[in-house]
């Protein structure tokens, strides 16, 4: 077996922890049920990796075949790497194209067309998901499978989850993208984060949101039993403030976010600094907001009162538009991101 | 908005009302239910606020109010600022015996030594106890409980013979003899 083989199938072996590999591996298919038998799972992993190796050459496994292995493992845990989300644009209205088999000839052909060396997989999951997957090469470079980038698209929606793209195949990608789905052309939703499907749920709005009610009665039932010794002065307020951050940021579970960051291109405007303010110039500056689970954070915030009651729109846009980049200039008011959020 | 006063309504007989003030209501909520779990024959009623003054429209309902305890989060400056805020707001005769702060966090490493240091100047300087709490065991919190009930029943008047002025000029909280040289 060639050397690039023998460094992607060790590269996969290392990545990938045991108990995941041996599922992976027998999903896999391509080694016989003696073969697979023969593995031991438990020596180390380097002892393991040879084994593998040897197994595969028996087999005369191509790289392709290999990456079939990163490919198994990726949708089956689709949580590393960070995902950007995309959407198509100006998609005329007679053609939705939700064949898999069409939108895959289609695509493969496409980026073919536009890069000589590819090497791209493409796959079908039961929840009409598609996943492809492209390893980059050169004119006169073969494809490098040590830096795929995934790309994954609803068939019946208008948007597309990628990880691990580089700048120089962004034009690429994107074009044999817009000629497979027949559209105008791809925007960046400016969206993304660590959790496939807290993006996913987050861009189509899956999550459950609560709307306003004119009755405060049902919000009562939702304590335990209280005390009757015990006695909230605020409670009118309390009640509000939870309110509002159901309304603004929905009721079950919240789509797991990592970041929101804010670019501020705004005049600095502090009465103390007199320095700063005197410059014409916008004050660059960025705010990040980072948490395991941010969106939570931020309902806490606002249902504790740390948060002001109203919430400002610069936060729930996160919600609202499903974005979690957001630049902020100072024509006229309030905030105006660099580009519109998504419409359907 | 009215101003607090201790001696404007009428007691109930063998009950003892407190009101915790916090701007964070985790411990707040856990304290309550503490206090009011712990076994006593005294009626203890617990009223729960974020911040004084007290909302206008609870004032009929509002019964005399014995203790008024400030729960200071040292990990949070927001919480001392709002603390000091609420002070003012409080009528000058609490403070001859019926109030009293709870400090949580003081064992945390990364709290500056300065804002321990005006917690205990501001209680020195209102002649209130101060008292420590562990928040995040269920003893602590048990201790915390049962600390606060005991001085609740001597400003409630429950305890013969003991007022609140005269408990507190015995527990009130003083300034450790270096932290005045920092002057």
């Amino acid at each position: 077996m060639e050397d690039l083989a023998k460094e992607v199938l060790t590269r996969i072996v290392r990545k990938i922890p045991v108990v995941k590999l041996r599922q992976v591996l027998g999903r896999w298919e391509r080694l016989s049920e003696r073969q697979l038998r023969s593995l031991d799972f438990t020596q180390p992993k380097w002892a393991l990796c040879e084994n593998l190796l040897s197994l595969c050459e028996e087999n005369n496994i191509t790289v392709k075949q290999l990456a079939e292995i990163e490919m198994l493992y990726r949708t089956e845990y689709p949580d590393q790497g960070i995902w950007h989300v995309f959407q198509f644009v100006d998609t005329p209205e007679e053609t939705q194209c939700s064949d898999f088999m069409h939108f895959r000839d289609l695509f493969k052909a496409n980026l073919k067309s536009l890069i000589n060396h590819v090497s791209i997989q493409m796959k079908k999951l039961e929840d009409e998901s598609v996943w492809i997957r492209i390893a980059w090469g050169e004119n006169f470079r073969r494809p490098n499978h040590l830096k795929p980038t995934y790309v994954v698209h609803h068939l019946q929606t208008p948007y597309v989850f990628v990880s691990g793209l580089t700048n120089k195949h962004k034009p690429l990608l994107f074009q044999a993208l817009a000629l497979s789905a027949q559209c105008g052309s791809v925007k960046d939703v400016n969206l993304s984060g660590r959790c496939l499907s807290a993006l996913r749920d987050l861009s189509m709005r899956q999550y459950k949101q609560v709307f306003p009610i004119s009755h405060q009665e049902c919000l009562q039932e939702r304590d335990p039993l209280p005390n009757p010794n015990i006695e909230n002065e605020h409670i009118k307020l309390t009640e509000y403030k939870q309110q509002v951050a159901s309304e603004v940021f929905g009721d079950a579970v919240l789509p797991k976010l990592e970041t929101a960051v804010y670019k501020l291109e705004t005049k600095y405007r502090e009465h103390g600094n007199e320095n700063l303010v005197k410059k014409d110039e916008p004050f660059r500056g960025v705010v990040k907001f980072s948490s395991s689970n941010l969106l939570e954070s931020l309902k806490y915030c606002v249902s504790s009162g740390m948060a002001s009651a109203p919430v400002t729109p610069l936060l729930s846009s996160i919600t609202q538009k499903g974005r979690n980049y957001f630049v902020i200039k100072d024509k006229g008011s309030g905030l105006i991101p660099n580009t519109p959020g998504p419409k359907f | 908005m009215s101003l607090l006063k201790p001696f404007a309504k009428l007691p109930e007989l063998n009950t003892a009302n407190v009101l915790l003030v916090d701007s964070e209501d985790t411990f707040q909520h856990v304290l309550a239910d503490a206090i009011v779990q712990q076994k006593n024959n005294v009626n203890v009623n617990v009223r729960l606020a974020r911040s004084l003054p007290l909302p206008a429209e609870n004032e009929d309902s509002r019964p005399r109010i014995d203790l008024v305890v400030l729960i200071l989060h040292l990990r949070s400056e927001l919480s001392l600022s709002s603390a000091e805020t609420s002070l003012k707001q409080l009528d000058p005769d609490y403070f001859l015996g019926k109030v009293c702060f709870v400090v949580t966090g003081a064992r945390c490493a990364s709290v500056p030594h300065e804002r321990m240091a005006a917690v205990r100047k501001l209680a020195t300087s209102l002649h209130c106890p101060l008292l420590f709490t562990e928040e995040q065991t269920a003893e602590g919190i048990n201790t915390a409980a049962c600390r606060v009930l005991n001085i609740l029943r001597v400003s409630a008047g429950l305890v013969p013979m003991a007022t609140g002025l005269s408990l507190f000029s015995l527990i009130r909280s003083t300034l450790p003899p270096d932290l005045d040289y920092q002057d």
